[in-house]
């Protein structure tokens, strides 16, 4: 361990504008070069720590701060984030809004060009980063275009062509495959191993265990733990499964569907069926037409041809993005909306409480963390007892106790009869609650074969 | 292709389109500028849209000028006198100078149009001089956000259909106009925030697509604003003449060095290849 830490934190508190009381209270805190994995639940304060890093917390959030941050020498409190920059690169935990320019190589090229590098060595260092990420086919293309997954490598792209010495990460892997999500991991691997200092907030810490980290746990703002990593528990939630088995009604079927967002099908020749009671799973590669698949489903996609059944009754669908969803001023009064019931009671109030958002149920959910968004948008669509429910990536910036509510009240409406589709990369939540996998990819949807029940 | 070069042309075509009300003037800078989008628009570019566009917006002049000037030697039909504004003789005069308005407009807008359909976004943003170039990224990156408040007013109308929102009324459009608006509001600050984190606004800036002078951007840039700028002056000397078809309608005036002026718009096809 060097004498000098690439970065450290003494009597460190900081509180947003308007805050009731500090996000961030740190003792005493060390980063070293290599891995650091930093843990917690929704809300605990993990982004806000990754910011006080390139010190977005506190120059561009304002609020009070106190104490002493250094980063590589600079003190954070009185050096602009936009100096800091040159020195710690910043992936964000929302892909879609960090990209500046609509072509892949010029929003690669943007870093380097607010550090005023000499157009002619730029082309090579964005070559160099968009293969490092394995995205160089993508070069020209419109990032328009490109799958969450194919945005997420990007923004590491972008930030990686600057070449920082510190590199902080939130929830890099979230929207990854499992391949993108490998590579990612072997990246971030090998600069900590060359001498970046890369700390990390992820819940995917399956992937993560694969390498030598420390690990800290932030909660309300504290770190309260500091550890080597270890692997996250994967359990199957065992259920009686109704459609296992028995002859339960067909919820929906595909026919010989083919489908796109354009006239151009992404899938072609889709034979499905879902069953009430049953949780169908698909999974597969970023860009593959898992989400254009669930819109069919839903019926927010028309097929281009074949024909696409479902039983009479409403269709839950979470979008990948849940704030296209929170607009009311509480969590309570979102899911009352889609009820139609204020206050929400019976089953809304129990989908409140089972997703452990009973205490925020007053609070504004645009206030809310990433993980706490989601449960709340879950919550607004799966209130009411829906026919059909269709879920995009449901446990995206969710830690391990959040995905284990999502699974209980997911269980208990497939033992109401609900009929369940989710599109995920994430293994844990499939081994703990699909009855059937589809792998969706290359034009096509293949069932993987079924999951052993417990 | 030099996207200051293009600019330059795009000034000078809109320059003589608005210089004169000369129609004869009018349509060669439309179709020189016409000829520059078909043989140099992006592959990606369709000009249906805009030519529908254009169509209406010219028939929208016509109809207004021939329904609100009552004045002109030959009038075709006479409304009531008794209805406001409408009401009184439509003249063919009123006719040909709605139409020489509506040739004025797509001329303009057309001599514009190469700026968005021919370069790639962010070129002209790009070609900005150095002093502005800060202003520059954020006008570009605001216009980057543009398409994206589109796709999510797509995304937040697709989730509420799904939770049973039908509008009926239009006091029911508020759920969805309020979270376009907070999304959009809350992607700028998202944005801004990653913006900062890349460094933006640390110093000077360089650009990743330098921007190259050739010969053919030599020309262009040479010959366009010569061309406008003599056939400002030629209409400024009265040799160049305009047109005003009230009372009673005539030709209009053609000069030679007139014409001459407006084909020299014509050269990015000619030097230019995509």
């Amino acid at each position: 361990m060097n004498a000098m830490p690439v970065a450290s934190l003494t009597g460190f508190r900081y509180r947003y504008p308007f805050g009731t009381e500090d996000a961030l209270d740190v003792a005493d805190l060390r980063i070293d070069e290599g891995l650091t994995v930093v843990r917690g639940g929704s809300g605990s304060g993990k982004s806000s720590l990754l910011r006080v890093f390139n010190g977005l917390v506190p120059h561009f959030h304002g609020g009070t701060v106190g104490g002493r941050a250094v980063v590589r020498g600079h003190d954070v409190i009185t050096t602009a984030t936009r100096v800091l920059a040159g020195e710690v690169g910043f992936v964000f935990q929302d892909p879609e809004l960090q990209s500046v320019y609509p072509t892949v190589e010029r929003d690669v090229a943007f870093g380097l060009e607010n550090i005023a590098m000499p157009p002619p060595a730029m082309g090579a260092r964005v070559g160099e980063a968009l293969e490092r990420t394995g995205i160089a086919h993508l070069r020209g293309r419109a990032v328009a275009s490109l799958s969450g997954g194919e945005r997420q490598r990007l923004a590491l792209a972008g930030v990686l062509a600057m070449r920082p010495r510190v590199l902080v990460l939130d929830e890099p892997l979230s929207q990854l495959d499992e391949e993108g999500a490998r590579s990612v991991v072997a990246i971030l691997g090998a600069l900590a191993t060359n001498g970046t200092a890369v700390v990390v907030a992820e819940h995917r810490l399956d992937q993560l265990g694969l390498l030598d980290a420390r690990t800290l746990t932030v909660k309300g703002g504290r770190i309260v733990d500091a550890a080597a990593l270890q692997l996250s528990r994967v359990a199957r939630m065992a259920s009686p499964s109704v459609a296992r088995g028995a002859q339960s009604t067909i919820a929906w079927r595909l026919s010989g569907v083919s489908s796109g967002p354009t006239r151009t099908p992404i899938l072609e020749g889709i034979d499905l069926e879902g069953r009430a009671g049953e949780i169908v799973a698909l999974v597969g590669p970023n860009g593959g037409g898992k989400t254009t698949l669930l819109r069919t489903i839903a019926g927010l996609l028309a097929p281009l041809s074949g024909q696409v059944l479902r039983e009479p009754g409403r269709v839950a669908f979470l979008p990948q993005n849940p704030m296209a969803l929170l607009h009311r001023a509480t969590v309570s009064a979102e899911v009352a909306w889609t009820v139609r019931g204020d206050p929400p009671s019976g089953d809304a109030a129990m989908l409140i409480a089972e997703l452990g958002l009973t205490h925020l149920a007053a609070r504004d959910p645009r206030d809310l963390s990433t993980g706490e968004r989601q449960r709340a948008a879950i919550a607004a669509v799966l209130a009411g007892e829906p026919t059909i429910a269709v879920l995009d990536e449901p446990t995206r910036g969710m830690d391990d106790a959040a995905r284990d509510a999502l699974c209980r009240a997911v269980l208990r409406m497939r033992a109401a009869g609900t009929s369940i589709v989710i599109a995920t990369h994430d293994k844990n939540l499939v081994a703990a609650l699909a009855d059937r996998t589809i792998a969706v990819g290359a034009g096509a949807a293949l069932a993987l074969a079924p999951v052993a029940v417990a | 292709m030099n996207p200051r070069a293009l600019a330059a042309w795009s000034i000078s075509g809109i320059t003589i389109s608005l210089a004169s009300g000369n129609p004869v003037y009018r349509v060669l800078v439309l179709l020189c500028a016409l000829n520059v989008l078909v043989a140099l628009r992006r592959p990606d570019v369709s000009l249906r849209g805009m030519g529908i566009a254009l169509v209406v917006a010219a028939l929208i002049a016509i109809t207004v000028t021939t329904l609100a000037s009552h004045t002109g030697a030959h009038a075709f039909l006479a409304l009531p006198s008794g209805i406001p504004v409408l009401g009184g003789p439509l003249t063919i005069e009123a006719v040909l100078f709605g139409a020489s308005t509506g040739v004025g407009i797509a001329a303009a807008v057309l001599a514009a149009a190469p700026l968005s359909l021919v370069l790639m976004p962010n070129s002209l943003v790009d070609a900005l001089p150095s002093g502005l170039a800060r202003t520059g990224a954020a006008i570009g990156t605001a216009l980057n956000l543009i398409p994206g408040i589109a796709r999510s007013a797509t995304e937040i109308r697709d989730a509420q259909r799904m939770r049973g929102w039908r509008p009926r009324r239009v006091r029911e459009w508020p759920d969805l106009a309020v979270p376009v608006v907070l999304t959009a509001l809350e992607g700028s600050i998202t944005l801004a925030e990653a913006m900062e984190a890349r460094g933006y606004g640390a110093g000077p800036r360089t650009h990743y697509a330098d921007v190259v002078w050739g010969r053919a951007d030599v020309a262009v840039c040479v010959v366009a604003p010569a061309a406008a700028i003599a056939f400002v002056a030629l209409r400024v000397a009265g040799v160049i003449g305009d047109w005003y078809p009230f009372p009673d309608v005539s030709l209009p005036p053609v000069s030679v060095a007139g014409v001459a002026c407006c084909l020299a718009l014509a050269i990015p096809a000619l030097v230019w290849r995509r």
